[in-house]
């Protein structure tokens, strides 16, 4: 590895560690397009402070850049409270036209210069490098990763500081009102951090990979656990790991930097959707499955508990009695005997002692609801894990 | 019962869109009773809790909780939301949402440590959950997830608590076992405000009410003002729920 390529993979992990931050936030206040809405609509807000510092990087084109991103935040809440439109269609009005102003701009004024539509939409990573910070002429790094490192340094002081505060306001707004923790402005507070990170990431990743980067890492995490740090700490793993993954990627095909991380991006979703351990498709496919077996297993046992005349309890009569068809009697049948939970006699079937315990706490449970009663049957039984 | 006013509330009027969901309401709510808001729906009564804690600002009147703005008394007053007005699926544990009621008497930044900690378990204990305080929030039911709100709200030990329907989607046993907390919080010398629906149970559970539409049409001791004639003056129809004895 050459040291270009070790800037361009901090700058990417830097950049996507900032962005699952803010986006963990955004996925659960599901505001999930407003990133979108923000790092489209920034677009007039680089170009004017472009004209005025002539410089990408310059931190006052930041703030300018930024605050066009917290009046798109402001201009969509306007429209949506006239009650005449959803916030979808607030969020599709505002930013295309603000987009659109910054297209004319540069049409118009900044043909030469490095700003261009392709790199506003996809970002050119590979260049990252080339645009180094001196400072009293030494050569200290390139200027991308100095803002992105700001950036995230500043976001994770203030996450560690306002954590409780974020929290409490996504979870209940009201009870954040009424506590004294405005939500008002956590909210903004939020958005001003999601158009800050948005505008120094857009120069080195673009507008698409800048909400790729925000979104995806976050409704990753959001199937895997049910803790919000751990939700954190999960975002900013899966977006480091697709920034280094995606380089690699990019490299092994000759490939644009950004599409590769955003590839590797939705992979990652797409693996997680079918396999996270518990609320993965197929996880979930199986569950059901084993629930219904059990279900009638249970139907099974509790039919022959009610019933002590043998023609109910005859092997082939249970068939049309508790009418189910041939293979899932069959499945049934078998799964209670290797459980040892009935005996067949002379094609009589009959609850063994285990069965009948069994069948009585399993109704206490799910009448009750309650845990202890049935702890020891988690581990043989999906149903009861709740 | 000749006691201190916990909650004043003066001239006060509410608007969504410039129109009055509230109109020039005023109230007093006498420390130490258990009072029901009654009232149709859209009768305002989510408002005026809401009001009166701040979460909606009014266009007229003024609010004061024993005599000061609601902003000064904060730490005297415990708010349970309707239970459909925050996401069940957010990811977080029972023991979690009861730890954010400590938030308020820690302010901005500090966090919640071991005392805070130890007084989110207790409460959890009063309301029958210790049992449950790992559990991820929307494995709870209906019923456990409205006792964790209560739990939040007892947690903040103090001396008025604004409760909004708490009896929404709750089984029979947990809106018994609700009650008789809201009672223990009355005899500790609470005021304890509840928007309720049920006017069936109001006689049961509650000593004082106010009835509710748009305007304030009365409000008083339960024995003295909890007959037909005011039911029909707030729900517009002719009422006939006499009062159990």
């Amino acid at each position: 590895m050459n040291s270009a390529q070790i800037e361009i993979q901090l700058i990417a992990s830097l950049v996507a560690i900032a962005c699952a931050i803010p986006g963990t936030f955004l996925v659960l206040r599901k505001m999930a397009m407003i990133s979108d809405a923000i790092s489209h609509a920034i677009l007039p807000g680089l170009v004017v402070g472009f004209f005025i510092t002539q410089d990408l990087n310059s931190p006052l084109l930041i703030l300018l850049a930024a605050l066009t991103g917290l009046i798109t935040v402001i201009l969509v809440e306007q429209i949506q409270k006239t009650g005449l439109v959803k916030e979808d269609t607030a969020i599709g009005l505002v930013f295309p036209a603000l987009f659109s102003i910054g297209v004319l701009l540069i049409s118009k004024n900044a043909n030469d210069v490095h700003l261009d539509i392709d790199a506003v939409l996809l970002g050119e990573l590979a260049f990252a490098p080339f645009d180094r910070l001196f400072i009293g002429g030494t050569d200290v790094g390139p200027k991308s990763l100095w803002v992105i490192g700001t950036i995230l340094t500043i976001t994770i002081g203030l996450l560690i500081a306002f954590f409780k505060e974020l929290k409490v306001s996504t979870f209940d707004a009201g009870l954040s009102a009424s506590l004294g923790f405005s939500p008002v402005v956590i909210h903004y507070g939020l958005m001003s951090v999601a158009s800050v990170t948005t505008v120094g990431a857009f120069d080195a990743v673009g507008a698409i990979l800048v909400v790729a980067l925000m979104i995806a890492p976050a409704a990753t995490a959001y199937l895997l656990t049910t803790d919000l740090k751990r939700m954190l700490l999960l975002s900013i793993f899966f977006g480091l790991f697709s920034a280094i993954a995606g380089y690699w990627m990019a490299h092994a095909l000759d490939a644009s930097i950004a599409g590769s991380i955003t590839t590797i991006l939705g992979l990652l979703f797409l693996m997680v959707y079918l396999f996270a351990p518990s609320n993965g498709i197929i996880a979930v496919l199986y569950k059901e499955k084993q629930q219904r077996i059990e279900v009638s297993l249970l139907t099974f046992l509790l039919h022959l508990k009610n019933h002590s005349e043998k023609r109910e309890r005859h092997v082939n009569h249970l068939r049309e009695h508790i009418n189910w068809q041939k293979v899932r009697a069959k499945t049934v049948l078998e799964l209670a005997l290797k459980n040892n939970m009935i005996v067949i006699n002379n094609d009589i079937v009959s609850l063994t002692k285990k069965g009948d315990k069994f069948t009585t706490q399993a109704i206490d449970y799910i009448i009750t609801n309650e845990d202890a009663q049935i702890e020891g049957m988690k581990d043989d039984f999906f149903l009861f894990r709740g | 019962m000749a006691q201190n006013i916990a909650v004043k509330v003066d001239d006060l009027t509410v608007a969504y869109n410039y129109k009055p969901v509230l109109w020039d309401i005023d109230l007093e709510i006498p420390e130490g009773v258990l009072m029901a808001i009654v009232g149709p729906n859209g009768a305002g009564k989510s408002t005026l809790i809401k009001s009166i804690l701040g979460i909606l600002p009014p266009i007229a009147g003024s609010v004061t909780i024993y005599g000061k703005p609601y902003k000064k008394q904060r730490s005297l007053v415990a708010y349970v939301p309707q239970k459909g007005s925050v996401d069940w699926d957010f990811p977080t544990t029972a023991l979690d949402v009861v730890m954010m009621g400590t938030y308020g008497s820690l302010g901005w930044i500090k966090r919640p440590r071991q005392k805070e900690k130890k007084a989110a378990l207790e409460a959890l204990e009063k309301v029958g959950m210790l049992a449950f305080k790992s559990r991820q929030i929307s494995q709870l039911s209906g019923g456990q997830q409205q006792r964790i709100f209560l739990a939040r709200a007892l947690v903040q030990n103090a001396s008025i608590y604004f409760m909004d329907e708490p009896f929404q989607g709750v089984d029979a046993t947990t809106e018994i076992a609700i009650i008789n907390i809201l009672k223990e919080l009355r005899k500790a010398g609470k005021t304890v405000i509840v928007v309720h629906h049920d006017l069936q149970t109001v006689p049961e559970y509650f000593d004082w009410v106010t009835f509710l539409n748009v305007k304030k049409i009365a409000t008083g001791p339960v024995k003295d003002i909890f007959n037909d004639d005011n039911l029909t003056k707030t729900y517009g129809i002719n009422y006939k729920v006499s009062i159990q004895e």
